[in-house]
């Protein structure tokens, strides 16, 4: 075993573990080879890791901590997406095309991620046995999720997102200031307000 | 007929010509008159199709309203892709607009494709890497520019979409009301 990813933390690993084997089964043996490939990035609170009209470079899980990513607008801003343990974050255009990013990522809390860049994706899917079908499970993965969420926009009213938001994220309102939740499911401040205290009327 | 496959691929990937032919080899012409259902709500979408000829829509229901969320001309790629690629019941109706004619390649040949050689799993990704950015661009467009902005940008974009597909179409798929889209169409005849 590589020696500095001896010293990781079986968190990180396990983190790793369940976010691939979602698309495929994978051993231990197989994630050890697959993380030499990658770096342990480390940021404090409120840090930019992507700023607009940068590209992007990386392939982010986090392993602890929180990401925001969001779009600057005429008016202000659009939270895009709160990633937490467990999720895979990055300006996905840039990544993918390698041109400069819409997006900013900033960090929430102090944050680790386990970074991939897109050189050394390539590199991993080429030589990883099964790397190629690996690399195509998860675009599909993140393409069926970006279907998901346009679906759901289009079908499903303020109330309804706002509902199941709360129901499946329930420690988020704990992490994330309220303007960005608001933001991020597309609610005036003082709707999200008013459905706070209905959702939290329902739950006694 | 098959050199505008050729050329959609080469967008992607390198093949060889051999590789080519196997691709080729399984693809199936096919073809649908227009208003048909190639794949409805709840079906298992089997095939997915290479556009020679025609435009085809993707929709669902919201309620009793139609919400279109695809359209697919020449030289694109048409078919309820979610449910393709996840073998679950499609959530959207995919319907011809004008009539098809189409490749199909079906999942289980694509599926042998990609078990025999680590170089169609590449292709593979690509292709889907496209289907994302396609998604993701119409997401930021939604969220950045103005109803009219996106309609000017739209019409600039596709000028023959607005004579092949009906302009309700055209307005739900932009995310715009039928009434304002009939409102910056004016607009945009008289600014000319």
């Amino acid at each position: 075993m590589n020696k500095a990813f001896a010293e990781i933390d079986p968190v990180y690993f396990e983190y790793a573990q369940k976010y691939l084997g979602r698309f495929m089964p994978i051993t231990r043996e197989e994630l050890i080879d697959l993380l030499q490939y990658c770096e342990i990035r480390k940021f404090d609170k409120r840090v930019i890791i992507v700023r607009e009209g940068e590209i992007d470079n990386y392939l982010n899980l986090v392993v602890k901590g929180l990401v925001r990513k969001y779009l600057p607008v005429k008016k202000g801003e659009v939270t895009l997406q709160l990633a937490t343990e467990g999720h895979v974050v990055q300006s996905e255009i840039s990544y993918l095309t390698k041109t400069p990013s819409m997006v900013i990522l900033e960090t929430l809390e102090p944050t680790i991620l386990v970074s991939l860049t897109h050189d050394k994706m390539e590199e991993a899917l080429d030589k990883f046995p099964k790397g190629e079908r690996l690399g195509r499970l998860i675009l599909a993965g993140m393409f069926i999720k970006k279907d998901d969420n346009r679906y759901n926009r289009l079908l499903k009213s303020t109330r309804e997102r706002f509902f199941e938001y709360m129901e499946h994220h329930p420690h988020m309102l704990q992490r994330v200031p309220q303007k960005y939740l608001a933001s991020y499911l597309q609610i005036k401040p003082e709707t999200f307000s008013r459905l706070k205290a209905l959702f939290a009327k329902k739950k006694k | 007929m098959l050199e505008p496959v050729r050329q959609f691929i080469n967008q992607h990937i390198e093949l060889t010509n051999e590789e080519f032919q196997t691709l080729a080899s399984k693809f199936h012409p096919v073809s649908f008159a227009k208003k048909t259902k190639v794949v409805n709500i709840g079906e298992v979408a089997t095939n997915i199709y290479f556009v020679l000829k025609g435009i085809t829509r993707r929709y669902f229901y919201r309620g009793r309203q139609e919400v279109i969320t695809h359209l697919v001309r020449e030289n694109g790629i048409m078919g309820s892709v979610i449910s393709f690629l996840t073998g679950e019941p499609s959530r959207y109706i995919l319907e011809t607009i004008e009539p098809v004619s189409a490749l199909a390649i079906s999942k289980k040949d694509l599926e042998e494709l990609f078990l025999s050689d680590k170089k169609w799993e590449k292709f593979g990704r690509k292709i889907i890497t496209s289907f994302f950015l396609q998604i993701e661009y119409h997401n930021m467009d939604v969220i950045r520019y103005s109803t009219k902005e996106r309609f000017v940008n739209f019409m600039k974009q596709n000028p023959d979409l607005v004579l092949r597909v009906p302009q309700k179409y055209l307005a739900s798929y932009l995310e715009i009301q039928p009434e304002t889209f009939s409102r910056l169409k004016h607009l945009m005849v008289k600014e000319k």
